[in-house]
């Protein structure tokens, strides 16, 4: 309960200061906007000339699209301080401040900073899936809700845990912002129909780097009700596991850590 | 010729920094071309979703393999010509490291050249040629025979070249916007979409529209990616070649006497903040 109200506190204090710096986030969320809109130029292209894509049609696979958003942009709003982690903090001593404080020290890092620039992310996704769901015939019951949260927080969790992980390197190696963004480009394969890979990418990002159960597992369930075990349960055991593993890494990685600076 | 001497003799060292800066920082570039090539292939995945799922043997005129080809010359293009001499810039007037360099005896914009191409020779050898082999393995296997055509390669590098030069002037320009916005994160990626799409790396521009596809072919973007790529893949007659080789040097020129207008007028805003 005390984390929930501190978490208040600082997420007060950044929009304080986000205030001094409007053009900033406005120019963050419109970058984000800008980056997906020229995705979904793209898919429309190819829908000009095919009807379906390997049985998936064009409202699906906007669906699909749309489904991969929701547990990125949460990820970006609330975690993006990992990313300077392993960019800057460690390297340049200033982790220090975090252990003299007497909160957890992965809770403070995460609710140091709160990412507005998300929202740009949020609103393509919560556009893309206001146009695709009308034209859909969607199963819809009592639990389908339910369902959607526990999928979207599990997926989010997926995010979150492998970036705590490849930030924890950076407790070893001083710096590993390079491995983050090696596995966090890995995202982009969610965003479309497991299907379309070859076996090998397929194995990866399921059992791997699962960011198939961020997007295309669940958005597959609640598009056609098939295999809820593996797609819904499926999220859920890859988004618990891989927070286990985040945080047992973090916590040998703080055991390790020698601080940096002068 | 003494002045050419001295011209090398002052800026080499700076390529040599280059070089051991990027020696330093191996693993960085080696994660970051895995991050970068992942998406050329899921782009490659989609795309022969793409031919399964319409049964035809062209998508607007492009074969499977042309498609193939033109996604990771197109990679490949993109990362030779791709420069970040806007970060420093920025970052210098940010902290106010710019003032030192602009008391130095030599050209600051000639420092950030060598030392970006000093950085840049080893992660060059290490991924041109097994692109291009990899690129014409795959078009032999395809098609049976030998599609690689010197001449078009060499029209390529020269057109690559001028592409690299458009890239480095255009990104002066774009790091002097660090005096009117203080941080670039949102604005690169702004940037980054917008020059991705209009110069062809996203899709090339003949499956645009029409009008827009000519309109897209006369700016500067397309010369950063479109035309050479074109030219390696063998679209273009040589007159063709000729014309948009010219339009390339054109934007050349004019990206570096446009950033030499604002060198001048923001060097009389500058105030550092700082020190």
């Amino acid at each position: 309960m005390r984390y929930f109200r501190l978490h208040r506190i600082f997420i007060a204090q950044y929009l304080k200061k986000l205030m001094e710096y409007k053009a900033d986030f406005l120019l963050g969320a419109v970058g984000l906007l800008f980056a997906q809109a020229i995705q979904l130029i793209f898919i429309g292209i190819i829908f000009s000339q095919i009807p379906d894509l390997r049985g998936w049609t064009y409202e699906q696979i906007l669906f699909i699209y749309g489904f991969s958003l929701i547990s990125k942009s949460l990820d970006h709003l609330f975690t993006d301080n990992l990313w300077m982690v392993g960019y800057r903090i460690i390297r340049k001593g200033d982790f220090d401040k975090y252990l003299t404080r007497p909160i957890n020290t992965l809770f403070h890092v995460i609710a140091e900073n709160f990412c507005v620039d998300a929202f740009g992310e949020m609103l393509t996704c919560v556009l893309l899936l206001c146009v695709s769901i009308p034209k859909l015939n969607m199963p819809f019951h009592w639990y389908t809700i339910p369902l959607w949260i526990v999928a979207a927080i599990f997926a989010t969790l997926i995010y979150t845990s492998l970036k705590i992980i490849t930030a924890a390197i950076a407790f070893w190696t001083k710096s590993s912002g390079h491995i983050t963004h090696m596995l966090y480009m890995a995202n982009d394969f969610s965003k479309y129909p497991v299907s379309i890979y070859n076996r090998f990418v397929q194995i990866v990002i399921t059992y791997i780097l699962p960011f198939a159960f961020t997007a295309y597992f669940p958005a597959s369930y609640f598009l056609t009700g098939k295999d809820p075990l593996f797609c819904i349960g499926g999220t859920v055991v890859a988004g618990s596991l891989l927070f286990a593993l985040a945080l047992f890494v973090w916590n040998r990685g703080l055991k390790a850590y020698e601080s940096a600076g002068s | 010729m003494s002045r050419v001497r001295r011209f090398f003799r002052t800026y080499i060292p700076f390529s040599r920094a280059g070089i051991q800066e990027a020696v330093v920082y191996r693993a960085n570039f080696i994660c970051f071309l895995i991050g970068e090539i992942m998406s050329a292939f899921i782009m490659y995945f989609v795309w022969k979703a793409v031919f399964l799922s319409s049964g035809s043997e062209t998508f607007m005129g492009f074969t499977m393999e042309d498609m193939v080809v033109y996604l990771f010359i197109s990679f490949l293009t993109g990362y030779l010509t791709y420069s970040d001499g806007a970060f420093a810039v920025g970052e210098e007037i940010v902290d106010g490291s710019i003032a030192a360099r602009m008391i130095r005896p030599c050209s600051f914009e000639m420092c950030f050249l060598f030392q970006e191409l000093g950085n840049r020779l080893i992660s060059v050898s290490m991924i041109f040629v097994p692109i291009v082999a990899g690129v014409e393995i795959y078009r032999y296997i395809t098609c049976g025979e030998l599609r690689f055509n010197i001449v078009y390669f060499l029209l390529y590098i020269v057109s690559l070249l001028i592409a690299y030069m458009i890239s480095f002037y255009f990104n002066v320009c774009y790091g002097f916007m660090a005096f009117f916005f203080k941080n670039l994160w949102g604005t690169t990626l702004i940037k980054e979409t917008l020059v991705g799409f209009l110069s062809g790396a996203v899709v090339p521009l003949v499956f645009l529209p029409s009008g827009l596809a000519a309109v897209l072919n006369f700016l500067p973007f397309a010369s950063l990616s479109y035309t050479p790529v074109m030219i390696y893949m063998g679209m273009y007659t040589y007159p063709q070649i000729a014309m948009r080789l010219g339009l390339q040097l054109f934007w050349m020129v004019v990206m570096f006497g446009v950033s030499k207008l604002i060198w001048r007028s923001a060097v009389k805003r500058l105030a550092v903040q700082g020190g």
